[in-house]
């Protein structure tokens, strides 16, 4: 720590006021990490999008078909709460959209959008609070071996 | 790391200033780890953890499943706390809320349309159970 022979009480000082320092220096760093880490909430959007998108996907294709009830117009009305998916509480902080297209015709056979629709302008954009959006597509085919397209957004905001 | 030149009494001297000095070292270091694991094992994080993960697994989850979830961390920090263990975790309506300490706990929300209920397991005293079935 310290070698030194000339005026060594003097020189002894110096050094534990720099040893102080160094010690707050460190204790400081060590407090804001720690604060710093532990004072922001765990980001957990990208798992409840991924799960989303995988619940969405399961009610409009099952084994590989399609699930030919989406074709009804009371799924729609009843959407999202149709594939047991509910936002009621946290309207603000979801949304879900979900386009089918038939591959044959190109005819688009619906478009709905439910939740906070506002939160898809966010998308493409970067920033740390700023909501998270998984877009997913895939094919699908009916009984008669007519092809789909199936397009999800979904999106989840900060809580 | 010192040069010595003194007598028996300079050598006492600087035995005992570098004793001092290196257990004010350990001390320091102690309560710098003290700090860290108490922050890591803080009621406030563990009810955010807590809260988080079992709005996912419900997520996750289909009607007919039971899930079993380890709390134990959280179980010692309740109990310290005066908490009552069968009243940690609480599903309502679609909101998990897990309470380790006198306050309003941890609420997240989960979008999966089910019925999920929490329990205690009595049995091992460490671990939540979650039944789901349809709504």
């Amino acid at each position: 720590m310290l070698i030194k022979q000339n005026n060594k009480k003097g020189g002894e000082k110096v050094i534990s006021v720099y040893w102080f320092i160094i010690l707050f220096l460190v204790a400081g760093a060590i407090v804001y990490m720690v604060g710093s880490f532990y004072g922001k909430p765990y980001d957990v959007r990208q798992i409840e999008a991924d799960l989303l998108a995988s619940k969405a996907s399961k009610c409009v294709s099952y084994a590989g078909y399609l699930n030919e009830e989406i074709l009804e117009p009371q799924f729609l009305e009843n959407f999202p709460e149709s594939c047991a998916i509910t936002f009621k509480g946290a309207e603000e902080r979801y949304s879900l959209k979900l386009n089918l297209t038939n591959l044959s015709s190109g005819e688009r056979l619906f478009e709905t959008e439910k939740g906070n629709i506002n939160l898809k302008f966010s998308c493409g954009l970067k920033g740390e609070n700023l909501p998270f959006c998984l877009e997913r597509s895939f094919y699908v085919i009916d009984k008669n071996n007519n092809q789909y397209r199936a397009d999800i957004l979904s999106i989840v905001g900060r809580a | 790391m010192k040069m010595l030149r003194k007598g028996k009494r300079g050598d006492t001297d600087i035995l005992i200033q570098n004793v001092i000095f290196i257990v004010l070292n350990i001390a320091y270091g102690f309560i710098l780890l003290f700090f860290v694991f108490t922050k890591t094992g803080d009621a406030a994080v563990l009810e955010e953890k807590y809260a988080k993960q079992i709005a996912l697994l419900i997520d996750s989850a289909e009607p007919g499943m039971s899930i079993h979830l380890n709390m134990e961390d959280a179980i010692d920090v309740a109990e310290k706390k005066n908490i009552p263990v069968n009243e940690i975790v609480k599903i309502t309506e679609n909101t998990v809320t897990v309470k380790l300490e006198n306050g309003q706990g941890h609420s997240y929300f989960f979008f999966n349309n089910i019925e999920a209920t929490a329990n205690f397991d009595t049995l091992t005293k460490k671990e939540y159970y979650f039944v789901i079935s349809e709504k």
